[in-house]
């Protein structure tokens, strides 16, 4: 039971697993335009010229003036930094004919920084200087060097550095340990809402990353452990910034997009529709760019529909149907299969190049159609249906001559086709709506007509029924038929006729009111709560006299009985009782009046306790004299 | 029928006239009192109407409270009942009596208002 449960689970992840992405953000010929003119900015010194000359290099753009780059490289030059010198000879590599003179010291300093103590930093900018200038070099050490400064500097950037470095080496090299790396870096990418994977130190690495991992997987021609979603997520990184802080970025971003568009394994492909994705019987062709990360058309590259089904009826329309390439567009005549119009999900696969990364691409297309209205038939229906209807044709666009006439006793009915103007299937738009305007007052009603189950439209107006909608005004009305869709290309709005309603005079209103919504409301009055109706003071009076009573009917009794104080002791004790006593009972008085419950439980405190003491030992004696007495 | 009924009272007036010490009429006459205070506060509360309730509604308890710690004091001290409490004096009953009537006022005039 597990391991058909565990079964299932893969079967399930493998079928959403080849939901491939596509990527959401690329660059247009426009941003590459924009890249292009970041990069051709006047340069100021070495670094910026080293940035402008390579980065438009990679973009396949060759500097104008090379004799005078050259010229500025050479004068720039300060051969005793290595920083210097690694500008220098990149840049003139990039330039046709362009030289640097090199002498016995430059090539020993570029030669004994590669050491364990330098830097990986200076290691790369000393192996490519030395192999853009062609000097020998010796590529075990440099390994060896670089694995060194990868175990002690840890950071994305070194590592990112160091696969450059190893691009440059003999292929002969042991460059295994450092390929691994790229796995590992790979690892450290954050994974954005499953859209974007980049560095936490930013586009830059990120995009440097992309250009080191292919060139050095090119280099020893070994794919590199980066599967296609991968592959789409950093697009999506890298090219969502469409404007570069500096020169190093939009350096950056060139080399990644340079990298990705030609290397030997993962070429990812762009596909967007020409203008919006729509078809309709003056614009038959539905017209796919296909290029690849720099925009450049793939030529390579033949486009498929795999299929086509309409998103309403969920019908196939398409299957395995190409694209036809004409002036660098894939295009595809849709609306030879005559679909119906709505809207319609594509399926589309790109081939042609094992190299194709995101080569299957959802596209939703849009059939728009024009509308015809047929068979408007407007007609006054008595409601006891002895007359019978009078039924008018109306002609699209014209009015109806005359004007129809409804009172209360009578219907106004409207009957119509909406019909496909080409193929003459029917329609049900989203809006058919029908409009009464009061010219004379400017009101104005609007109805919806519902299609019944034949999608023959149908409006019937009860005049008696509807008669709150008209605020009981009769007068002429002009009737209008508004027709609209997002599939159509001819939005309707046409004045069929005029129909004069009349409605019971006295439930007119006499002068006809806008709603007044903006108007101040009355002001509300705050009622604050009445204080509740108390009995006349005689009533209280007579009832507290009359509840105060019973007292004196007790003394009476107690009197009748014999009670008396001829026990009373005159101990100290006796005394502090009854006086604690009646201390106590005043400070009931008092906090009625005056004092809240915790005032009133320290008094009590205080006068309880000496009450309590005095009491207890009063009774004490009482008892003593009690017993005494037996 | 009513004759023995009158028998019954008649004999039972002489039985209390007699035989009750005087300590205990006097306690069943402060009953009477306390008993007739709460009946004249329900009978405005019946006729003119229940505001302010809160102060009807402690009046009244304070009557009921009354009444009930006067009675247990009444058993408590009864000789006849001298059985049932063995470890209570006269004297701590009617200590206890004044200790809960402290308790009961300090609540009925929190209520009153």
């Amino acid at each position: 039971m597990a391991h058909l449960c565990l079964f299932s689970l893969l079967v399930l992840s493998l079928v959403l697993e080849t939901q491939a992405l596509t990527p959401t953000h690329h660059l247009t010929t426009t941003d590459v335009a924009r890249l292009q003119a970041v990069l051709s900015q006047p340069f100021t010194d070495l670094k910026s010229a080293y940035y402008s000359v390579v980065g438009l290099s990679k973009l396949g753009i060759f500097v104008a003036d090379a004799d005078e780059t050259c010229r500025f490289i050479n004068s720039n030059l300060d051969p005793s930094s290595v920083e210097s010198l690694f500008y220098a000879a990149e840049a003139s590599q990039a330039l046709s004919g362009c030289e640097i003179p090199v002498t016995n010291d430059t090539r020993d300093l570029l030669l004994a920084t590669v050491s364990e103590d330098s830097t990986a930093s200076q290691i790369h900018q000393s192996v490519s200087a030395l192999s853009a200038l062609g000097l020998p070099l010796a590529s075990q050490e440099v390994v060896s060097a670089l694995k060194a400064r990868i175990s002690k500097e840890d950071n994305v950037l070194a590592i990112i550095l160091a696969l450059q470095t190893a691009s440059r080496l003999s292929q002969q090299a042991e460059l295994g340990e450092i390929l691994e790396e790229i796995e590992d870096l790979a690892a450290r990418l954050d994974d954005l809402g499953g859209v974007y994977l980049q560095f936490e130190e930013g586009l830059e690495a990120t995009a440097l990353f992309v250009s080191a991992a292919y060139s050095l997987s090119d280099h020893v021609d070994m794919e590199p452990p980066l599967k296609e979603d991968q592959v789409i997520q950093l697009v999506n990184s890298i090219f969502s910034k469409k404007s570069w802080d500096s020169l190093s970025e939009a350096f950056s971003v060139a080399s990644a997009a340079a990298s990705l568009s030609n290397n030997r394994f993962h070429v990812p492909v762009i596909v967007s529709a020409q203008g919006p994705a729509a078809v309709s019987h003056s614009h038959p062709f539905l017209q796919l760019q296909v290029t690849d990360v720099l925009c450049q058309p793939l030529s390579s590259a033949s486009v498929l529909v795999e299929s086509a089904s309409a998103v309403a009826s969920k019908s196939a329309i398409l299957s395995q149907a190409p694209f036809t390439l004409r002036d660098g567009v894939f295009e595809l005549n849709f609306m030879a299969s005559q679909p119906a119009s709505g809207y319609y999900q594509f399926s589309v696969a790109i081939t042609g190049d094992s190299r194709f990364v995101a080569n299957h691409v959802e596209l939703k297309v849009k059939v728009s159609t024009r509308v015809a209205i047929n068979n408007m038939d407007l007609s006054v229906v008595d409601k006891d249906q002895s007359i019978g209807p009078k039924t008018t044709r109306v002609e699209y666009p014209t009015k109806a001559k005359a004007s129809f006439m409804a009172d209360s006793h009578q219907n106004f009915a409207m009957t119509f086709q909406l019909v496909d103007e080409t193929t003459g299937v029917e329609l049900t738009p989203h809006q058919t709506f029908v409009r009464l305007h009061n010219q004379k007052t400017g009101q104005e009603v609007v109805f919806v007509a519902e299609p019944d189950s034949k999608n023959l439209y149908k409006f019937e107006l009860d005049t008696a029924e509807r008669k709150t909608e008209f605020d009981s005004i009769s007068g002429t009305y002009a009737l209008y038929l508004m027709v609209g869709d997002a599939t159509l290309e001819n939005p309707i709005l046409w004045n069929v006729a005029d129909v004069v309603l009349k409605f019971l005079d006295e439930e007119a209103p006499g002068t006809i009111q806008a709603k007044t919504l903006y108007v101040p409301k009355p002001e509300i009055q705050h009622l604050f709560r009445e204080p509740e109706k108390k009995p006349p003071t005689v009533v209280s009076n007579a009832f507290t006299a009359l509840v105060l009573s019973p007292f004196l009917l007790l003394l009476i009794l107690w009197f009748k009985l014999g009670a008396n104080i001829s026990n009373f002791t005159l101990s100290p004790s006796t005394i502090l009782f009854h006086i604690g006593h009646a201390a106590m009972l005043g400070l009931m008085y008092v906090y009625w009046t005056h004092l809240n419950m915790f005032q009133t439980l320290k008094y009590l405190a205080i006068i309880g306790s000496l009450t309590f003491l005095a009491g207890n030992r009063m009774l004490a004696q009482k008892a003593v004299k009690r017993l005494d007495g037996k | 029928m009513s004759n023995s009924v009158f028998s019954v009272i008649s004999r039972f007036v002489e039985e209390y006239r007699s035989s009750t010490p005087n300590k205990l009429k006097m306690i069943d006459a402060y009953l009477l009192y306390i008993l007739l205070t709460g009946v004249f506060q329900f009978l405005y509360c019946v006729l003119v109407g229940t505001f302010p309730f809160n102060s009807f509604l402690s009046g009244f308890i304070s009557c009921v409270g009354s009444f009930i710690l006067a009675v247990c004091l009444r058993i408590q001290i009864n000789p006849q009942n001298k059985r049932d409490f063995l470890t209570v004096s006269p004297e701590r009953a009617f200590a206890d009596f004044l200790f809960a009537h402290t308790v009961l006022h300090l609540v009925v005039v929190n209520f009153v208002g």
